[in-house]
């Protein structure tokens, strides 16, 4: 199968990509993602059967190209699925295991030790903290060396570093940093979150900027899951469809976790009213968008398609060059440039309408206004490509009907609406449901051209003209409470509407009996 | 009225309505021009700029200029970008070219399977690919936020605020360009290639050698049509590339039209600056993306 006779380039040539791969997977198994290590590990050994065993031969072409669909198409829809049936949010952001060790890390001083420090700068970059007992200056203690990075909060989810008795005369090496100098360099930061361990096993931690105290950890976990609180004996208990633990009265305690909590977002779409309203709303705005957009485009530009399909029409190219225009610009420059044409004072629409009119519309603050803005600007960007599709279409009618009907005595009106419409339409319908499926999920145009504004009142984050899909990126990257879960419960009933819409097109084309 | 005349009226109808659509149409590009090189940061509004200046085309070229700060004492202080805008051109290009070019190596290959090789399921991973390519990549940002971040705690050029990590996520954008690249390839009679496979040519060589040098029209259109969807993709570059000078072009135009403050100006030049050219190579290849087109591309 290799392209030059005996040489065995296919061979080499799989080693190559082989070799990092499986390297790569050693370094994610090593540092403890095994799972994603095995999945690798099974498509790293399934693409070397592909392309070493003459079993696989077809698969060839198909690998590289399912693998990128795979990874970037499918797992962020099975993601997101996943997501959905799912609590997480900005207030529900950790796994349930770093939640509990963040709680079991809670501690509170004990007995009335304090102790004065000071932290040692070692020659090899360490740190080594210095403890003096203040009522009983031989108490002395000194720690391990360890790492700090100015600055930066720890997680807190180190092991106590050990303090070993300093022997009496005996002196710390390095150079000694004082309270005022480790409060200046910014090291008090990962310093708040460390603990130290005491000879006989008691913690100590910082109190305050300046001293250190012996503490204890707030939280002992019981066999059943549940944590009681030593200093008063309250019990909390983790409640897994609030996705945060709770004491008796039902009080959340501590950092919220992620959880599974089934249909609950779903749910909430059709009752929560905060969603349930605007949500409709919105929805009834994108079908209502998405199909005046297509009409519109598809009207004009059937409609200069027609005209520019005159023979007889001089500079016939030249229209037809200009008329383009619009669609080789990139659509990101077009949308804000038409962001400054409809600013409500300043932009030259405005200027124009006050200087005929006297008056001018609000383009941003009036919903309606925003509205014509968005389909107006949706017109501009769209045409030319409508315009494109059906001067294909026109060329491929036999010019023999057109002289037919002239005989009958017909005018070019008529020719249109009982000739070429009808015989365009047909073959039409699959580009136009596309077009609708492209407009219904045109997260550009709105994000650029208004940002979903005006808001809608008592509406939350929603906007008037926020499409399902704004809304969705909304509630998922925008809103204060970035609310992961939800937005994915949005999204699937938004990729359902659209999926559907697709097949249906599918069906139409009747692309699949080709096949 | 004669016959002659009905046509000679709906003659100059016919140009009358396309020169005054024109009109509308035209009039943004030329409020950008004079935007851009009018002084002072102005939301397009004039045809032509009251003051010619050339500040704003020299801050997107990254060349420093005098601004007037205080113009009762004539005080000026020196205008130099930290990063010449025109940087985020030429990013978008590279990430646009780089990535167009991987969508055709994926697109074809995988195009050819579906084309000539016959195997299990393949009308419907065909149907699928083209259901599931309908769900809005904006919405898949919370995934690609989690493989990135993964991506790039091993290996450090392919994470997050990379230009190869959002290369890599476009890459999975292929199910329409594989429809069309099929489509194309069934046009072409299997019939040279078999009797090559007769003559003793692989089947790699085949596909390779005879298949491909025909078909470079369809890959030229999708080149182009992939090429301009990602010029223009915007929320996703704005999501992974987080330092400025590793924006795209639609991130940092973005990026000038901040809510407190609109630099129009700014944004105009860029505008120009970076829009002629790629209108300008569009509309050269317009023969071909016409041809494309009908067989069902949509621009993004």
């Amino acid at each position: 199968m290799s392209l030059n006779g005996g040489f065995p380039i296919r061979q080499i040539l799989v080693a190559l990509v082989v070799l990092p791969a499986l390297y790569l997977v050693f370094n994610i198994y090593q540092a403890g993602n095994s799972l994603i290590a095995l999945a690798m590990l099974i498509v790293i050994c399934l693409g070397a059967f592909i392309y070493l065993s003459d079993l696989g031969y077809t698969y060839r072409y198909l690998f590289p190209g399912l693998l990128g669909f795979g990874l970037f198409v499918i797992f962020p829809i099975v993601y997101m699925v996943f997501l959905s049936f799912t609590k997480y949010s900005s207030q529900n952001l950790l796994y349930f295991e770093r939640s509990l060790a963040l709680l079991r890390q809670e501690t509170f001083p004990v007995g009335d030790a304090t102790y004065k420090y000071k932290l040692y700068l070692e020659d090899d970059g360490t740190y080594i903290l210095y403890l003096e007992n203040e009522k009983d200056p031989t108490k002395r203690f000194v720690s391990e060396p360890f790492e700090l990075k100015a600055g930066e909060q720890s997680k807190g989810d180190q092991e106590p570093g050990v303090l070993r008795a300093l022997a009496p005369g005996e002196e710390v090496k390095g150079r000694p940093l004082e309270v005022a100098q480790v409060t200046r360099e910014k090291l008090f930061i990962p310093m708040r979150g460390r603990q130290f361990a005491l000879p006989g096993g008691t913690l100590v931690g910082m109190e305050g900027l300046q001293k250190f105290a012996s503490r204890e950890r707030l939280w002992t976990l019981n066999p059943d899951g549940s944590l009681t609180n030593k200093k008063d004996g309250a019990v909390i208990r983790p409640d897994f469809r609030l996705g945060f633990f709770v004491d008796k009265n039902g009080e959340k305690v501590g950092v919220g976790f992620r959880t599974f909590t089934g249909l609950d977002n779903y749910i909430r779409i059709v009752t929560d009213p905060r969603i349930q309203g605007p949500f409709f709303k919105i929805f009834l705005w994108t079908v209502g968008y998405s199909a005046m957009s297509v009409l519109l485009t598809f009207s004009v530009g059937m409609v200069l398609a027609v005209v520019l399909e005159w023979k007889d029409l001089r500079f016939r190219n030249t229209y037809r060059t200009l008329l383009i225009l619009p669609y080789a610009v990139p659509a990101v420059l077009s949308i804000l440039i038409f962001k400054g044409l409809f600013n409500q004072e300043f932009g030259a629409v405005n200027q124009f309408l006050r200087g005929i009119f006297g008056a001018a519309p609000e383009w941003e603050t009036n919903p309606w206004g925003a509205r014509t803005m968005i389909l107006l600007v949706n017109l501009w960007l769209g045409y030319p490509y409508m315009m494109l599709i059906c001067t294909g279409m026109l060329q491929s009618i036999p010019s023999t009907i057109y002289e037919a009907s002239a005989i009958d005595g017909s005018n070019p009106l008529v020719d249109f609406f009982e000739l070429t419409l009808p015989l365009l339409l047909p073959p039409l319908v699959p580009i136009l449901i596309s077009s609708f499926a492209f407009n219904f999920n045109n997260f550009n145009l709105i994000y650029l051209l208004t940002a979903g504004g005006p808001k809608m009142v008592g509406g939350g984050i929603a906007g008037e003209t926020d499409l399902l899909v704004n809304y969705t990126f909304n509630i998922a990257f925008r809103d204060s409470g970035t609310n992961y879960g939800l937005a994915s419960a949005i999204a699937t009933v938004l990729f359902i509407i659209v999926g559907l819409l697709a097949w249906t097109n599918l069906k139409l084309t009747g692309r699949n009996v080709k096949i | 009225m004669t016959a002659h005349q009905k046509v000679l009226a709906r003659k100059v109808g016919a140009h009358a309505f396309l020169i005054c659509f024109l009109i509308l149409i035209l009039v943004p590009f030329v409020m950008v021009i004079s935007a851009s090189l009018r002084q002072g940061n102005f939301a397009p509004s004039r045809l032509l700029p009251d003051k010619v200046s050339l500040d704003h085309w020299k801050f997107v070229l990254g060349i420093p200029y005098q601004e007037v700060v205080n113009p009762a004492t004539g005080e000026t202080r020196t205008v130099k970008p930290s990063t010449p805008p025109l940087l985020w051109f030429w990013n978008s290009i590279k990430v646009s070219v780089t990535a167009s070019a991987g969508i055709i190596f994926l697109s074809g290959t995988a195009a050819y399977a579906f084309a000539r090789l016959r195997f299990k399921f393949r009308s419907t991973t065909l149907s699928a690919l083209l259901i599931l390519q309908m769900f809005p990549m904006v919405l898949s940002l919370v995934a690609f936020y989690v493989i990135l971040d993964f991506a790039g705690q091993y290996v450090k050029w392919l994470g997050l605020n990379t230009q190869p990590g959002l290369i890599m996520i476009y890459l999975g954008g292929i199910s329409n360009y594989i429809w069309m690249i099929k489509g194309y390839f069934e046009t072409i009679p299997a019939s040279m290639e078999e009797s090559a496979r007769i003559d003793g040519a692989s089947q790699f060589q085949t596909f390779i050698r005879i298949l491909l040098p025909m078909s470079l029209p369809i890959f030229a259109v999708v080149f182009i049509l992939s090429f301009i969807s990602y010029m223009s993709e915007y929320p996703v570059a704005s999501v992974v590339l987080q330092s400025s000078d590793n924006w795209t072009l639609a991130v940092g135009a973005n990026s000038f039209l901040y809510e407190q403050e609109k630099l129009w100006g700014r944004f105009s030049a860029l505008a120009v600056l970076s829009g002629v050219p790629i209108t300008v190579v569009f509309l050269l290849c317009q023969r071909f993306v016409i041809g494309g087109l009908t067989s069902g591309g949509v621009k993004e």
